[in-house]
Protein backbone atom coordinates (compact mmCIF):
# COMPACT_ATOMS: atom_id res chain seq x y z
CA UNK A 1 0.00 0.00 0.00
CA UNK A 2 2.79 2.37 0.93
CA UNK A 3 4.63 1.77 -2.30
CA UNK A 4 1.99 2.23 -4.78
CA UNK A 5 0.21 5.54 -2.39
CA UNK A 6 4.27 6.73 -2.85
CA UNK A 7 4.22 5.90 -7.27
CA UNK A 8 0.83 7.28 -7.24
CA UNK A 9 2.33 10.60 -5.42
CA UNK A 10 5.62 10.50 -7.61
CA UNK A 11 3.68 10.32 -11.11
CA UNK A 12 1.28 13.01 -9.61
CA UNK A 13 4.44 15.26 -8.62
CA UNK A 14 5.71 14.50 -12.02
CA UNK A 15 2.91 14.53 -14.66
CA UNK A 16 1.67 18.09 -12.71
CA UNK A 17 5.41 19.65 -12.56
CA UNK A 18 6.00 18.54 -16.17
CA UNK A 19 2.83 20.45 -18.27
CA UNK A 20 1.14 23.55 -19.38
CA UNK A 21 -0.68 26.02 -16.77
CA UNK A 22 -3.27 24.66 -19.20
CA UNK A 23 -2.46 21.07 -18.45
CA UNK A 24 -5.63 18.79 -17.47
CA UNK A 25 -4.05 18.54 -13.64
CA UNK A 26 -4.09 22.17 -13.51
CA UNK A 27 -7.26 22.28 -14.84
CA UNK A 28 -8.63 19.93 -12.39
CA UNK A 29 -7.14 21.91 -9.55
CA UNK A 30 -9.01 25.05 -11.28
CA UNK A 31 -12.15 22.65 -11.08
CA UNK A 32 -11.82 22.03 -7.66
CA UNK A 33 -10.99 25.78 -6.76
CA UNK A 34 -14.12 26.50 -8.45
CA UNK A 35 -16.05 24.21 -6.36
CA UNK A 36 -14.10 24.77 -2.88
CA UNK A 37 -14.38 28.57 -3.29
CA UNK A 38 -17.80 29.27 -1.77
CA UNK A 39 -17.50 27.51 0.94
CA UNK A 40 -14.01 28.07 1.96
CA UNK A 41 -15.70 31.63 1.60
CA UNK A 42 -18.10 30.93 4.07
CA UNK A 43 -15.79 29.11 6.31
CA UNK A 44 -13.62 32.12 6.29
CA UNK A 45 -16.60 34.54 7.12
CA UNK A 46 -17.83 32.51 10.07
CA UNK A 47 -14.40 31.95 11.31
CA UNK A 48 -13.27 35.48 11.39
CA UNK A 49 -13.77 36.10 14.88
CA UNK A 50 -11.70 33.32 16.01
CA UNK A 51 -8.60 34.50 13.40
CA UNK A 52 -9.15 38.46 14.58
CA UNK A 53 -9.34 36.92 18.09
CA UNK A 54 -5.88 35.52 17.48
CA UNK A 55 -4.75 38.39 15.85
CA UNK A 56 -5.12 41.02 18.10
CA UNK A 57 -3.50 38.88 20.90
CA UNK A 58 -0.55 38.89 18.53
CA UNK A 59 -1.07 42.33 17.83
CA UNK A 60 -0.89 43.43 21.48
CA UNK A 61 2.68 41.83 21.80
CA UNK A 62 3.72 44.15 18.85
CA UNK A 63 2.05 47.33 20.26
CA UNK A 64 4.47 48.55 21.61
CA UNK A 65 7.63 48.60 19.30
CA UNK A 66 5.39 49.10 16.32
CA UNK A 67 4.12 52.66 18.31
CA UNK A 68 6.95 53.80 18.79
CA UNK A 69 8.22 52.86 14.91
CA UNK A 70 5.24 54.71 13.37
CA UNK A 71 6.16 57.85 15.70
CA UNK A 72 9.90 57.78 14.27
CA UNK A 73 8.23 57.21 10.70
CA UNK A 74 5.51 60.02 11.52
CA UNK A 75 8.39 62.50 12.37
CA UNK A 76 9.89 61.51 8.80
CA UNK A 77 6.90 61.45 6.96
CA UNK A 78 6.12 65.13 8.03
CA UNK A 79 9.25 66.34 6.27
CA UNK A 80 8.64 64.21 3.13
CA UNK A 81 4.80 65.68 2.87
CA UNK A 82 6.06 69.14 2.42
CA UNK A 83 8.65 68.09 -0.14
CA UNK A 84 5.99 66.15 -1.65
CA UNK A 85 3.96 68.75 -1.90
CA UNK A 86 6.10 70.95 -4.14
CA UNK A 87 6.75 68.10 -5.98
CA UNK A 88 3.41 67.16 -7.04
CA UNK A 89 2.12 70.27 -8.04
CA UNK A 90 4.78 70.53 -10.49
CA UNK A 91 4.17 66.62 -11.05
CA UNK A 92 0.39 67.12 -12.05
CA UNK A 93 1.32 70.06 -14.40
CA UNK A 94 3.66 67.49 -16.34
CA UNK A 95 0.78 65.38 -16.67
CA UNK A 96 -1.40 68.06 -17.51
CA UNK A 97 0.40 68.71 -20.42
CA UNK A 98 0.79 64.93 -21.90
CA UNK A 99 -3.06 64.88 -21.31
CA UNK A 100 -2.12 61.76 -19.16
CA UNK A 101 -3.64 63.64 -16.13
CA UNK A 102 -6.33 60.93 -14.51
CA UNK A 103 -5.32 58.63 -16.46
CA UNK A 104 -2.75 56.98 -14.14
CA UNK A 105 -5.15 56.50 -11.06
CA UNK A 106 -5.65 52.87 -9.51
CA UNK A 107 -9.20 53.64 -10.03
CA UNK A 108 -8.82 53.04 -13.98
CA UNK A 109 -7.35 49.64 -13.62
CA UNK A 110 -10.81 48.49 -12.61
CA UNK A 111 -9.92 47.19 -9.25
CA UNK A 112 -11.85 44.09 -8.11
CA UNK A 113 -12.15 43.52 -4.38
CA UNK A 114 -11.77 40.41 -3.03
CA UNK A 115 -11.04 38.83 0.07
CA UNK A 116 -8.39 36.32 0.89
CA UNK A 117 -9.88 32.60 1.81
CA UNK A 118 -6.66 30.49 2.15
CA UNK A 119 -3.25 31.05 2.41
CA UNK A 120 -0.24 28.48 2.91
CA UNK A 121 1.27 27.13 6.11
CA UNK A 122 4.36 26.19 4.33
CA UNK A 123 7.18 28.41 3.80
CA UNK A 124 7.73 27.07 0.66
CA UNK A 125 4.62 28.65 -1.02
CA UNK A 126 4.25 32.04 -0.66
CA UNK A 127 0.84 32.31 -2.39
CA UNK A 128 -2.90 33.00 -1.36
CA UNK A 129 -5.93 32.47 -2.64
CA UNK A 130 -8.63 35.16 -3.12
CA UNK A 131 -12.84 34.64 -3.60
CA UNK A 132 -12.84 36.06 -6.66
CA UNK A 133 -11.99 35.01 -10.34
CA UNK A 134 -12.70 35.01 -13.96
CA UNK A 135 -16.79 35.90 -13.43
CA UNK A 136 -16.12 39.47 -12.00
CA UNK A 137 -13.04 40.08 -14.81
CA UNK A 138 -9.76 38.54 -12.91
CA UNK A 139 -7.14 37.18 -15.27
CA UNK A 140 -3.69 35.73 -15.30
CA UNK A 141 -0.88 38.14 -14.11
CA UNK A 142 -3.30 40.58 -13.07
CA UNK A 143 -1.47 42.74 -10.44
CA UNK A 144 -2.75 42.73 -6.63
CA UNK A 145 -2.84 45.55 -4.26
CA UNK A 146 -4.08 46.42 -0.87
CA UNK A 147 -4.43 49.85 1.03
CA UNK A 148 -0.45 49.28 2.43
CA UNK A 149 1.06 48.71 -0.90
CA UNK A 150 1.61 45.75 -3.85
CA UNK A 151 0.55 42.09 -2.64
CA UNK A 152 1.50 40.12 -5.84
CA UNK A 153 0.36 39.20 -9.01
CA UNK A 154 -2.64 36.44 -10.16
CA UNK A 155 -1.39 32.85 -10.56
CA UNK A 156 -4.36 31.07 -11.71
CA UNK A 157 -7.38 32.13 -12.19
CA UNK A 158 -11.13 29.50 -11.69
CA UNK A 159 -14.74 30.89 -12.05
CA UNK A 160 -14.88 32.20 -8.52
CA UNK A 161 -11.52 32.27 -7.76
CA UNK A 162 -7.68 32.62 -8.08
CA UNK A 163 -4.37 31.95 -6.69
CA UNK A 164 -2.35 35.09 -6.04
CA UNK A 165 1.78 34.88 -5.71
CA UNK A 166 2.67 36.78 -3.28
CA UNK A 167 5.71 39.56 -3.86
CA UNK A 168 8.02 36.79 -1.66
CA UNK A 169 7.28 33.98 -3.72
CA UNK A 170 10.33 32.84 -5.76
CA UNK A 171 8.87 32.78 -9.35
CA UNK A 172 7.94 37.48 -8.72
CA UNK A 173 9.97 39.97 -10.51
CA UNK A 174 8.61 43.53 -10.40
CA UNK A 175 10.11 46.51 -12.20
CA UNK A 176 10.79 49.05 -9.58
CA UNK A 177 12.68 52.05 -8.66
CA UNK A 178 13.78 53.95 -5.39
CA UNK A 179 11.43 56.55 -4.52
CA UNK A 180 13.81 59.52 -5.52
CA UNK A 181 15.78 58.31 -8.21
CA UNK A 182 15.16 57.46 -11.74
CA UNK A 183 16.68 54.69 -12.46
CA UNK A 184 15.22 50.96 -12.56
CA UNK A 185 15.72 47.57 -11.55
CA UNK A 186 13.74 44.50 -10.60
CA UNK A 187 12.03 43.58 -7.20
CA UNK A 188 12.73 39.73 -6.32
CA UNK A 189 12.54 37.61 -3.22
CA UNK A 190 16.01 37.44 -1.21
CA UNK A 191 16.74 33.94 -1.90
CA UNK A 192 17.18 32.38 1.22
CA UNK A 193 14.83 34.42 2.89
CA UNK A 194 11.80 34.85 1.89
CA UNK A 195 10.55 37.58 4.19
CA UNK A 196 12.86 39.86 1.94
CA UNK A 197 12.78 41.54 -1.05
CA UNK A 198 16.36 42.25 -3.01
CA UNK A 199 15.61 45.30 -5.23
CA UNK A 200 18.57 44.42 -8.07
CA UNK A 201 20.34 45.75 -11.31
CA UNK A 202 20.21 49.04 -10.50
CA UNK A 203 23.27 51.37 -12.02
CA UNK A 204 26.09 51.28 -9.83
CA UNK A 205 25.89 55.29 -9.38
CA UNK A 206 22.35 54.83 -8.04
CA UNK A 207 21.87 56.36 -4.68
CA UNK A 208 19.62 54.93 -1.86
CA UNK A 209 19.69 55.31 1.98
CA UNK A 210 17.91 53.17 4.89
CA UNK A 211 14.30 54.00 4.87
CA UNK A 212 13.89 55.31 1.45
CA UNK A 213 10.43 53.95 -0.23
CA UNK A 214 10.81 51.59 -3.28
CA UNK A 215 7.70 51.83 -5.84
CA UNK A 216 7.02 49.97 -8.95
CA UNK A 217 8.50 51.70 -12.07
CA UNK A 218 4.98 50.94 -13.94
CA UNK A 219 7.50 49.77 -16.52
CA UNK A 220 7.34 46.74 -18.19
CA UNK A 221 10.69 44.02 -18.37
CA UNK A 222 9.02 42.57 -21.29
CA UNK A 223 5.50 42.48 -23.73
CA UNK A 224 4.37 39.18 -22.37
CA UNK A 225 5.06 40.45 -18.62
CA UNK A 226 1.99 42.08 -16.55
CA UNK A 227 1.97 46.17 -15.29
CA UNK A 228 1.93 47.05 -12.20
CA UNK A 229 0.67 50.58 -11.93
CA UNK A 230 3.70 53.01 -10.81
CA UNK A 231 4.34 54.78 -8.24
CA UNK A 232 2.57 51.81 -5.46
CA UNK A 233 4.85 51.03 -2.74
CA UNK A 234 6.74 47.74 -2.47
CA UNK A 235 8.35 48.98 0.58
CA UNK A 236 11.65 50.59 2.53
CA UNK A 237 15.29 50.27 1.71
CA UNK A 238 16.90 48.77 4.57
CA UNK A 239 20.85 48.40 3.28
CA UNK A 240 22.95 48.14 -0.15
CA UNK A 241 24.86 45.92 -1.70
CA UNK A 242 28.00 46.68 -4.31
CA UNK A 243 27.79 43.83 -6.65
CA UNK A 244 30.29 44.26 -10.40
CA UNK A 245 28.85 46.12 -12.55
CA UNK A 246 25.15 46.65 -10.45
CA UNK A 247 23.94 47.64 -7.63
CA UNK A 248 21.32 46.42 -5.49
CA UNK A 249 19.37 47.04 -2.30
CA UNK A 250 17.56 44.88 0.14
CA UNK A 251 14.09 45.75 0.81
CA UNK A 252 11.33 45.17 3.65
CA UNK A 253 8.47 44.54 1.99
CA UNK A 254 5.51 47.48 2.99
CA UNK A 255 2.43 44.90 2.89
CA UNK A 256 2.12 42.60 6.03
CA UNK A 257 2.06 39.61 4.01
CA UNK A 258 1.41 37.07 6.97
CA UNK A 259 -1.88 39.09 7.63
CA UNK A 260 -3.50 40.11 4.50
CA UNK A 261 -7.67 40.19 4.59
CA UNK A 262 -8.70 42.01 2.07
CA UNK A 263 -6.99 42.92 -1.32
CA UNK A 264 -7.66 44.80 -5.26
CA UNK A 265 -6.96 42.78 -8.28
CA UNK A 266 -6.20 45.06 -10.68
CA UNK A 267 -8.08 43.69 -13.50
CA UNK A 268 -7.89 46.19 -16.28
CA UNK A 269 -3.80 46.74 -16.25
CA UNK A 270 -3.02 44.40 -18.97
CA UNK A 271 -5.06 46.42 -21.36
CA UNK A 272 -4.30 50.20 -20.31
CA UNK A 273 -2.59 52.81 -21.71
CA UNK A 274 0.58 52.79 -19.40
CA UNK A 275 0.54 49.22 -20.65
CA UNK A 276 -0.09 49.87 -24.40
CA UNK A 277 3.08 52.55 -23.94
CA UNK A 278 5.18 50.75 -22.37
CA UNK A 279 4.90 48.06 -24.76
CA UNK A 280 5.64 50.36 -27.33
CA UNK A 281 8.78 51.49 -25.73
CA UNK A 282 9.94 47.89 -25.05
CA UNK A 283 9.22 47.16 -29.23
CA UNK A 284 11.16 50.42 -30.10
CA UNK A 285 15.21 49.96 -31.15
CA UNK A 286 17.48 49.75 -28.03
CA UNK A 287 19.27 52.82 -29.18
CA UNK A 288 15.49 54.72 -28.93
CA UNK A 289 14.72 53.51 -25.39
CA UNK A 290 14.28 56.85 -23.00
CA UNK A 291 17.41 55.65 -21.02
CA UNK A 292 20.44 53.34 -20.82
CA UNK A 293 19.40 52.33 -17.37
CA UNK A 294 15.66 51.37 -18.40
CA UNK A 295 17.18 49.25 -21.35
CA UNK A 296 19.74 47.85 -19.20
CA UNK A 297 17.03 46.69 -17.09
CA UNK A 298 14.75 45.42 -19.39
CA UNK A 299 17.70 43.48 -20.56
CA UNK A 300 18.28 41.90 -17.64
CA UNK A 301 15.06 40.94 -16.59
CA UNK A 302 14.40 39.19 -20.25
CA UNK A 303 17.33 36.72 -19.31
CA UNK A 304 15.57 35.36 -16.76
CA UNK A 305 15.26 38.06 -14.00
CA UNK A 306 11.82 39.08 -15.17
CA UNK A 307 8.27 39.15 -14.22
CA UNK B 1 -5.66 -2.50 11.74
CA UNK B 2 -7.10 -5.63 11.81
CA UNK B 3 -7.23 -8.01 8.65
CA UNK B 4 -10.64 -6.58 8.02
CA UNK B 5 -9.93 -3.19 7.17
CA UNK B 6 -11.06 -0.01 8.92
CA UNK B 7 -14.80 0.33 9.61
CA UNK B 8 -17.31 2.54 7.49
CA UNK B 9 -17.60 4.65 11.06
CA UNK B 10 -14.12 5.03 10.86
CA UNK B 11 -13.67 6.19 7.51
CA UNK B 12 -16.38 8.81 8.16
CA UNK B 13 -14.51 10.15 11.41
CA UNK B 14 -10.60 10.22 9.56
CA UNK B 15 -12.63 12.05 6.67
CA UNK B 16 -14.06 14.65 8.39
CA UNK B 17 -11.49 15.23 10.21
CA UNK B 18 -9.14 15.65 7.81
CA UNK B 19 -11.69 17.58 5.98
CA UNK B 20 -11.92 20.06 9.11
CA UNK B 21 -8.25 20.21 9.47
CA UNK B 22 -7.64 21.36 6.10
CA UNK B 23 -10.56 24.31 6.16
CA UNK B 24 -9.45 25.39 9.74
CA UNK B 25 -5.23 25.31 8.60
CA UNK B 26 -6.13 27.74 5.29
CA UNK B 27 -9.21 29.24 7.03
CA UNK B 28 -7.98 30.69 10.45
CA UNK B 29 -4.29 28.93 11.39
CA UNK B 30 -2.39 29.79 8.41
CA UNK B 31 -3.73 33.77 8.93
CA UNK B 32 -2.41 33.79 11.97
CA UNK B 33 1.51 33.87 11.88
CA UNK B 34 3.41 33.46 15.57
CA UNK B 35 6.94 34.86 15.31
CA UNK B 36 6.97 34.89 11.73
CA UNK B 37 6.04 31.32 11.25
CA UNK B 38 2.48 29.38 10.85
CA UNK B 39 1.61 26.52 13.03
CA UNK B 40 0.77 23.66 10.41
CA UNK B 41 -2.14 21.06 11.65
CA UNK B 42 -1.96 18.86 8.66
CA UNK B 43 0.87 16.49 9.50
CA UNK B 44 -0.31 16.28 13.84
CA UNK B 45 -3.59 15.34 12.67
CA UNK B 46 -2.24 12.57 9.83
CA UNK B 47 0.41 11.10 12.36
CA UNK B 48 -2.05 11.15 14.81
CA UNK B 49 -4.38 9.12 12.79
CA UNK B 50 -1.34 7.18 12.11
CA UNK B 51 -0.27 6.47 15.70
CA UNK B 52 -4.35 5.95 16.23
CA UNK B 53 -4.96 3.56 13.66
CA UNK B 54 -1.57 1.88 12.32
CA UNK B 55 0.33 2.02 9.12
CA UNK B 56 -1.91 1.18 6.10
CA UNK B 57 -5.09 3.93 7.61
CA UNK B 58 -2.07 6.26 8.52
CA UNK B 59 -0.72 6.45 5.18
CA UNK B 60 -4.01 6.49 3.03
CA UNK B 61 -5.57 9.27 5.64
CA UNK B 62 -1.36 10.96 4.79
CA UNK B 63 -2.15 10.78 1.06
CA UNK B 64 -5.58 12.36 0.95
CA UNK B 65 -4.80 14.99 3.25
CA UNK B 66 -2.12 16.19 0.96
CA UNK B 67 -4.02 15.53 -2.08
CA UNK B 68 -6.72 17.92 -0.15
CA UNK B 69 -3.74 20.58 0.94
CA UNK B 70 -2.62 20.48 -2.90
CA UNK B 71 -5.93 21.32 -4.63
CA UNK B 72 -7.22 23.74 -1.75
CA UNK B 73 -4.08 25.57 -2.25
CA UNK B 74 -3.36 25.01 -5.70
CA UNK B 75 0.16 23.74 -4.57
CA UNK B 76 2.23 21.28 -7.24
CA UNK B 77 0.28 18.22 -7.25
CA UNK B 78 1.84 15.28 -5.31
CA UNK B 79 4.21 16.97 -2.68
CA UNK B 80 2.46 17.20 0.26
CA UNK B 81 1.14 13.83 -0.29
CA UNK B 82 4.62 12.19 -1.26
CA UNK B 83 5.48 13.33 2.12
CA UNK B 84 2.18 12.83 4.22
CA UNK B 85 1.92 9.10 3.64
CA UNK B 86 5.11 8.57 4.83
CA UNK B 87 4.46 10.73 7.76
CA UNK B 88 1.27 8.73 8.47
CA UNK B 89 3.39 5.01 7.65
CA UNK B 90 6.00 5.89 10.03
CA UNK B 91 3.60 6.70 12.30
CA UNK B 92 1.47 4.09 12.00
CA UNK B 93 4.79 1.90 12.65
CA UNK B 94 5.37 2.89 15.16
CA UNK B 95 2.03 1.90 17.17
CA UNK B 96 2.28 -1.60 15.51
CA UNK B 97 5.55 -1.87 16.49
CA UNK B 98 6.41 -0.71 19.97
CA UNK B 99 2.74 0.96 20.83
CA UNK B 100 4.25 3.37 22.89
CA UNK B 101 1.89 4.79 26.24
CA UNK B 102 3.56 7.08 27.46
CA UNK B 103 2.36 10.67 28.21
CA UNK B 104 4.99 12.44 26.33
CA UNK B 105 4.50 10.39 22.86
CA UNK B 106 2.23 12.87 20.96
CA UNK B 107 4.55 15.06 21.99
CA UNK B 108 7.50 13.20 20.33
CA UNK B 109 5.31 11.96 17.38
CA UNK B 110 3.88 15.45 16.79
CA UNK B 111 7.81 17.36 16.53
CA UNK B 112 9.04 14.53 14.57
CA UNK B 113 5.90 14.72 12.29
CA UNK B 114 5.90 18.76 11.53
CA UNK B 115 10.17 18.37 11.42
CA UNK B 116 10.05 15.46 8.79
CA UNK B 117 7.14 17.10 6.52
CA UNK B 118 9.18 20.06 6.77
CA UNK B 119 12.55 18.80 5.54
CA UNK B 120 10.72 16.76 3.42
CA UNK B 121 9.38 19.92 1.80
CA UNK B 122 12.57 21.61 1.42
CA UNK B 123 14.57 18.18 -0.15
CA UNK B 124 11.49 18.14 -3.05
CA UNK B 125 11.48 22.07 -3.26
CA UNK B 126 15.54 22.07 -3.70
CA UNK B 127 14.90 18.40 -6.39
CA UNK B 128 12.61 20.15 -8.21
CA UNK B 129 14.58 23.56 -8.47
CA UNK B 130 12.90 26.27 -6.11
CA UNK B 131 15.92 28.93 -5.76
CA UNK B 132 16.31 29.32 -1.94
CA UNK B 133 19.67 27.64 -0.95
CA UNK B 134 19.78 26.54 2.70
CA UNK B 135 19.87 29.45 4.75
CA UNK B 136 19.99 30.18 8.35
CA UNK B 137 16.61 32.83 8.03
CA UNK B 138 15.24 29.03 6.89
CA UNK B 139 16.83 26.74 9.50
CA UNK B 140 15.27 29.54 12.18
CA UNK B 141 11.70 29.29 10.42
CA UNK B 142 11.72 25.60 10.27
CA UNK B 143 13.17 25.31 13.84
CA UNK B 144 10.25 27.74 15.32
CA UNK B 145 7.61 25.60 13.11
CA UNK B 146 8.99 22.38 14.99
CA UNK B 147 8.26 23.79 18.19
CA UNK B 148 4.98 25.88 17.73
CA UNK B 149 3.74 22.53 16.32
CA UNK B 150 5.22 20.89 19.16
CA UNK B 151 3.29 23.00 21.73
CA UNK B 152 -0.06 22.55 20.11
CA UNK B 153 0.77 18.62 19.53
CA UNK B 154 -0.59 17.75 22.62
CA UNK B 155 -4.35 19.10 22.19
CA UNK B 156 -4.59 18.19 18.76
CA UNK B 157 -4.38 14.76 19.87
CA UNK B 158 -6.42 14.57 22.63
CA UNK B 159 -8.85 15.99 19.87
CA UNK B 160 -7.88 13.54 17.09
CA UNK B 161 -8.30 10.62 19.83
CA UNK B 162 -11.80 12.44 21.28
CA UNK B 163 -13.02 11.89 17.44
CA UNK B 164 -11.99 8.80 16.43
CA UNK B 165 -12.15 6.49 19.77
CA UNK B 166 -15.45 5.70 18.93
CA UNK B 167 -14.74 4.48 15.64
CA UNK B 168 -11.45 1.90 16.95
CA UNK B 169 -12.17 -1.22 17.15
CA UNK B 170 -11.51 -2.79 20.69
CA UNK B 171 -7.36 -3.40 20.98
CA UNK B 172 -7.22 -6.64 23.00
CA UNK B 173 -3.76 -4.92 24.89
CA UNK B 174 -5.70 -2.17 25.72
CA UNK B 175 -8.54 -3.80 26.81
CA UNK B 176 -6.00 -5.50 28.85
CA UNK B 177 -4.93 -3.05 30.65
CA UNK B 178 -8.08 -1.40 31.37
CA UNK B 179 -9.06 -4.77 32.67
CA UNK B 180 -5.93 -4.35 35.14
CA UNK B 181 -6.64 -1.18 36.55
CA UNK B 182 -9.92 -1.84 37.10
CA UNK B 183 -9.50 -4.99 39.31
CA UNK B 184 -6.71 -3.94 41.36
CA UNK B 185 -7.36 -0.21 41.05
CA UNK B 186 -9.42 2.42 42.55
CA UNK B 187 -11.95 1.88 39.59
CA UNK B 188 -13.09 -1.41 41.47
CA UNK B 189 -16.21 -1.24 43.37
CA UNK B 190 -14.44 -3.83 45.59
CA UNK B 191 -12.12 -1.70 46.65
CA UNK B 192 -14.48 1.06 47.61
CA UNK B 193 -15.29 -0.90 50.68
CA UNK B 194 -11.94 -1.83 51.80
Amino acid sequence: MLALLVVLSLLLLTAYFGETSNGSLHAVQRGFLTVISPIQDGANKALKPVRNMFSSIDDAFHAKSQRNQLLKQVDKLRAELIANQAEKRSYRELLGLYHLDGRLNVSDYQPVTATVVGKSPNIWYETVVIDQGESSGVRVNDPVINGEGLVGKVAQVASDGAEVNLITDSTMGVSARIGTTTATGIVQPKVGDPNDLLLQYLPANTQSNPGEYVVTSGTVASPDDSLYPPGILIGQVTSENEESGYKSVNVRPAVNLHNLDIVQVLTAAQNSLPVNLARLTSSLPVGQSPGASGAQGEQLASTGAGE
Amino acid sequence: MTGSGPSAALVTRIALLAVVAVFLQTGVVSEVPLFGVNIDLSPLVVAFVGLLCGSTVGAVTGFAVGLLVDLTLVQTLGVTSLIFTLVGYWSGRLKELRDPQAAITPLLVGAAATAGSLVGYSIVEFLLGVDAPVSLELLRQILIGIVLNTVVALPVWAVVRRILEGGLPDDPRRRRRRRRAYTTGGLSPLSRHT
